[in-house]
């Protein structure tokens, strides 16, 4: 069963505390300038921490469903649908972020919002997959049959996402850290930055999990009053 | 059994055998695909009219025609089971495992009559020359590996919703796309030649890669869509 009301309140406390001291350090700490980048550079601790939620989202979304498959409980199929949701709303957040922050940046003075960079069109392709599954889920009527094919369909697509996400961008040029031609992160960033990074990695993860629990226990109510006013 | 190979081989050679031998009855999904094919391609040389297109341009048409054919084609290997209320019969003499490789085999083949009769038509419609065509060869062959395992799983997914239509290219598309962008750099370097091997190494790989990852994670969960 998941955790209890108590637990859930204490984490969530936890968490908004956390991601308001995350704001208010990402805001007012001095980082250094660099030409071009300027202040933009704190973009760093809202657009990249998204694509660590959303991979820990998709994470916990297929091992929901792995569960599915070998317990053939409901929870579970719920529980991978809400990780699934939550998670599609974060890939888009990084996406939007990381479009308006380059538009400015790296495409100054060229006006353009998407130059199919590799890590970008593979993440609008990651989402367009998400996208599969919920038209997936919505095209089969029975309740178990739905929870059986959209666990197969999300199991499979795990298999096929690191493909898209780690060997094809190596591959390709790309303007972000760590792809060829380009340092890695850990070598141009500012040692207040990273701290300030790697705590908010944490607090948007922790985000996460507080929608997540909030839309898992929202399902579950609107299960309870759907089974005690049916027949 | 004593020999659990030999056995489950020739369950996989009777469900291959089975759907070759109904196709070649009616022939609904060859006739489909191979008058797709040369449709489509011929949509495309009137669209772009006389102007030569580049290797990269007419590696990527190719593979665009062969996965949207495969899409429409492949469709209907689980739906025609449940359609003709065949599904239950297959279910209780086969294994899951020697149905998932029957009908991968069924459509590899599918898969690679579509891949012949669009290079062909692309040879001799669009004027495509082919510099090294054992690369290409390869990239075909490894490509379509990948896309027959993905397609049939996806395929014994989709028999079980209500609302088929327009389903397979939905969920296929996405996870295909890493297999398109290796497959069109390998076919690339096979038009244009000169480096020979050595410049496809890198995507054919990932190629072969992929297809492992694809065909092992489709048979490991084919059972819990096969078996309900």
């Amino acid at each position: 069963m998941p955790a209890s009301g108590k637990t859930y309140r204490r984490i969530r406390n936890l968490v908004l505390a956390w991601l308001t001291l995350v704001a208010l350090g990402g805001f007012l700490l001095d980082i250094p300038r660099i030409n071009i980048l300027e202040h933009t550079a704190r973009n760093l601790y809202f657009h990249v921490p998204m694509w660590f939620t959303m991979m820990a989202a998709f994470f916990v979304s297929a091992w929901r469903s792995g569960q599915y498959l070998s317990t053939r409980d409901a929870l579970r199929d719920t529980q991978a649908l809400e990780a699934a949701r939550v998670g599609a709303a974060f890939g888009v957040l990084g996406l939007a972020t990381g479009i308006v922050w380059a538009r400015f940046t790296w495409y100054v003075g060229q006006d353009i919002w998407w130059n199919f960079d590799p890590k970008q069109t593979m993440a609008a392709v990651q989402l367009l997959i998400y996208g599969a599954y919920f038209t997936l889920r919505s095209s089969v009527e029975e309740p178990e049959k739905r929870a059986r094919v959209a666990a197969a369909y999300n199991l499979f697509a795990a298999a096929c996402v690191p493909f898209l996400l780690y060997v094809l961008p190596r591959q390709m040029e790309s303007l972000h850290p760590g792809a060829e031609g380009n340092p890695a992160f850990s070598d141009i960033t500012h040692p207040t930055m990273r701290v300030v990074f790697y705590a908010a990695v944490l607090g948007f993860i922790g985000l996460f999990w507080v929608f997540y629990r909030q839309r898992v226990r929202l399902a579950l109510l609107k299960k309870r009053i759907d089974d005690a006013s049916g027949p | 059994m004593k020999r659990p190979f030999a056995t489950w081989f020739a369950g996989t050679w009777a469900v291959f055998g089975k759907d070759l031998r109904i196709e070649l009855r009616d022939r609904h999904a060859a006739g489909a695909l191979l008058l797709f094919v040369p449709a489509s391609i011929l949509l495309i040389f009137f669209a772009a009219g006389q102007e030569p297109l580049s290797p990269r341009i007419q590696a990527g048409l190719l593979w665009i025609v062969i996965l949207f054919a495969a899409s429409i084609g492949l469709g209907r290997s689980f739906a025609s089971e449940t359609d003709r209320d065949t599904a239950l019969f297959l279910r209780l003499h086969t294994r899951a495992s020697m149905v998932y490789a029957g009908k991968f085999l069924f459509n590899f083949f599918l898969v690679l009559a579509v891949d012949v009769v669009a290079v062909l038509a692309m040879v001799a419609l669009l004027r495509m020359q082919v510099a090294h065509a054992g690369l290409l060869s390869a990239a075909i062959l490894l490509g379509s590996l990948g896309l027959a395992g993905a397609a049939t799983l996806l395929a014994a997914l989709i028999a079980q919703a209500a609302s088929r239509g327009p389903l397979l290219p939905v969920l296929l598309f996405p996870l295909l796309a890493p297999l398109l962008m290796s497959a069109v750099e390998a076919t690339r370097h096979a038009l244009e030649g000169g480096f020979g091997w050595g410049a496809g190494a890198e995507s054919l790989t990932t190629l072969a890669a992929f297809a492992g990852v694809v065909i092992t994670a489709a048979a490991l969960l084919f059972d819990f869509i096969w078996n309900d």
